[in-house]
């Protein structure tokens, strides 16, 4: 085991755990609201095929990052009124779009591609070197010289944390999320704050599927997504509701994810399905109860009345 | 956002004290979301340039007009319909358990696992069909019981969450599979999966040609032991009261723990039957990936039986029947099969949202209640 091979590793980790990363973080603050927002597995979807579209007829990275982000706002309008206004389960009407996404992507796809049966590639945002940092042995090629949206995924958990904790708006947003009825009486309107966090939740999906076509693959397939959503709602436990712990549970999933590759590659003998199921396993631990109180939102997943 | 349709709600929409829940605000509530799904569907087929008249006939002829389509509605819709009677069971007792999709992949592997030893030189060879099926039937809802009876333990136990870890323990079981197919049960050949499995196994099919197997028969079976489970024991009694308010049923004296392992076990375990119905009556061969997702739409089956076990089997007749169909369709058009996911799907989000105009009654300017309230004003 040579610093080359960590490097490869730890770098790949990073890769990896980017676009989860962006859309955990997102649903933190969704959650710190008192919302499960389970529909980003179907938003980052929806955003992966906007970004795609308008690479395609634009060829403008920049627009087809904010269209996909400008997407995932649009659908989780939607879902926020599901959620806050009409106060339908948030795990069935969740799950429900995520069927949904399935569908609508596949058929605004076939109807944008036309009969085209040809897998058609676009351009990807290249890796960026920031100066001077990324000359640093290690850390410098492991995470400063990856792409501009792992940079803007890191910021957002900046972002996510100064929100949450140094903002009023942020602290009413928690309250929204642990005791809705106290928030209420002190003035904090708990719709509002709930609509934010799941607005929040969903331009962050989006941001995660343009991750995955703008800077991993430079494709669109069906069933690109394939249980990432609900791998950020794992990270999010994993983390502990926290931004910055979840910026570290998301290297770990990434990290597993990697080594199964290098596994493949070296030898036979580690079964790597072993290694992907480990985060799930820590993850159910995390949240089992064992370990005492997780830091789950008091109010997650309880819609709010006021009457 | 509430606020602001407050403010821009017109005098005559005015809000109840209570959602009306007669059974004709229900049904007509129920065929508003319906006839609006319908006609984003109409929309869509308009899009692809198709006779919307056409694509509903098509939609149709295929799985119900011919025998050939009706073998294939009636297996895709057994493990739809005992998953979906699992996810009632769990959930009418409260446990909102969303973790089938690992208790099916289980259920099947479990089964594949007898199967294979029933070939000829494994340990069960020649083992009478009926009581091969017995011991299937019985490994396969132990292995998904018991998974599913793990995570209730853990929200019983130590107070976890039972949607999340469900969610989570997905993967795990997925994940074991997998190795299974790829590691001790892999055939020789380049695919991860099994060897196929022997045809004295197999579920029998209902008629010579056909694809529906007998399956079906074990949703039907399955559909009167879980009516009869919930309206006629005390175990289903004790379960609904559960489902309706958890500390009521405590008070009562109910065993609530014990009570919602119970529901684990038996949820879980339909659905790890619903596994083997698919492996040893439609696949033959436990491969990754074998579910293509039947834990999750199993549970809209549910969702939109209204959670009700005697509406269940034609529920998923309807839902399967519609997904043979839009194969049909795909195959003569140019419409995807994609839009009975975006059909089905968007009927449940309709009946949800529906929900909101029952806290709404309309009273018109000239209406009889509306003239007296501006009597009594006056």
């Amino acid at each position: 085991m040579n610093t080359a091979f960590w490097v490869t590793w730890l770098a790949a980790s990073v890769r990896l755990a980017g676009p989860v990363l962006a859309a955990a973080e997102g649903e933190l603050v969704c959650e710190r609201a008192g919302v499960l927002n389970v529909g980003i597995e179907g938003t980052i979807l929806l955003g992966a095929l906007a970004s795609f579209l308008t690479a395609q007829a634009t060829g403008s990275l920049t627009l087809s990052l904010v269209a996909a982000i400008a997407a995932g706002v649009l659908v989780n309008l939607f879902l926020a009124w599901m959620y806050v206004t009409v106060r339908a389960s948030q795990v069935v009407a969740g799950l429900v779009f995520n069927v949904l996404a399935v569908g609508a992507a596949s058929a605004i796809y076939r109807l944008a591609l036309g009969g085209e049966t040809a897998q058609r590639t676009i351009p990807t945002f290249p890796p960026v070197a920031i100066p001077w940092l990324s000359s640093l042995p290690i850390i410098g090629p492991v995470f400063f010289a990856q792409t501009a949206p792992l940079y803007l995924t890191l910021l957002a958990a900046a972002g996510a944390h100064v929100f949450l904790f140094r903002t009023r708006t942020g602290l009413a947003l928690r309250a929204a999320g642990e005791n809705p009825r106290a928030a209420d009486a002190a003035g904090i309107s708990v719709e509002r704050m709930r609509y934010l966090g799941v607005l929040v939740s969903g331009a962050m999906a989006g941001m995660a599927g343009a991750y995955m076509v703008l800077a991993q693959v430079g494709f669109f397939r069906e069933g690109m997504v394939a249980g990432q959503g609900f791998i950020a709602l794992g990270i999010v436990i994993f983390g502990r509701w926290s931004p910055w712990k979840a910026v570290g549970a998301a290297l770990v999933f990434g990290a597993c994810d990697a080594l199964q590759f290098s596994l493949q590659l070296s030898s036979g003998s580690v079964p790597p399905q072993l290694l992907l199921a480990l985060p799930y396993l820590v993850t159910i631990l995390a949240i089992s109860g064992i370990f005492g109180r997780a830091g789950k939102p008091a109010a997650l997943m309880q819609p709010y009345s006021r009457d | 956002m509430g606020e602001l349709l407050q403010r821009l709600k017109p005098r005559w929409l005015e809000k109840r004290l209570e959602p009306a829940d007669s059974p004709a605000a229900v049904a007509a509530s129920v065929v508003l979301a319906v006839a609006a799904a319908l006609a984003v569907t109409v929309v869509l087929f308009l899009a692809y340039g198709a006779n919307p008249l056409a694509a509903f006939y098509e939609l149709f002829h295929e799985p119900f007009g011919t025998l050939r389509g009706f073998g294939y509605t009636l297996a895709g819709a057994a493990p739809l319909s005992l998953i979906a009677l699992g996810a009632i069971v769990c959930w009418r007792a409260g446990f909102e358990y969303l973790g089938f999709e690992g208790c099916f992949v289980l259920g099947a592997a479990a089964s594949a696992w007898l199967a294979l030893a029933a070939a000829p030189g494994g340990w069960l060879a020649g083992l009478p069909f009926p009581f091969f099926l017995a011991l299937a039937i019985f490994a396969s809802a132990a292995a998904g019981g018991i998974w599913a009876a793990a995570t209730a333990l853990l929200r019983v136990r130590s107070g976890g969450n039972e949607v999340l870890i469900s969610l989570m323990a997905n993967y795990v079981a997925i994940f074991f599979v997998q190795y299974l197919v790829s590691w001790p049960m892999r055939a020789p050949g380049s695919l991860p999966e099994t060897a196929q499995m022997p045809r004295a196994t197999w579920l029998p099919f209902l008629w010579h040609g056909g694809r529906a197997h007998a399956g079906i028969l074990l949703a039907v079976a399955a559909t009167l032991a879980v009516w009869a489970l919930l309206k006629k024991t005390r175990l289903g009694f004790e379960m609904l009261v559960m489902g309706a308010n958890l500390r009521a049923a405590r008070y009562a004296g109910i065993p609530a723990g014990r009570r919602m392992v119970a529901a684990a076990l038996i949820g879980g375990g339909l659905g790890g039957v619903a596994g083997m119905t698919e492996l040893l009556g439609a696949q033959h061969r436990l491969m990754d990936g074998i579910s293509g997702g039947v834990g999750f739409l199993g549970l809209i089956v549910a969702l939109l039986a209204r959670l009700n076990p005697l509406a269940v089997l034609p529920t998923a007749i309807l839902y399967a029947g519609m997904s043979v169909g839009a194969d049909a369709i795909e195959r003569r058009t140019t419409v995807p099969t994609s839009i009975t996911l975006i059909l089905e799907s968007l009927i449940v989000l309709f009946v949800l949202a529906a929900e909101l105009l029952r806290r709404y009654r309309v009273r018109l300017p000239f209406s009889r209640e509306a003239t007296e309230a501006k009597e009594a004003k006056r």
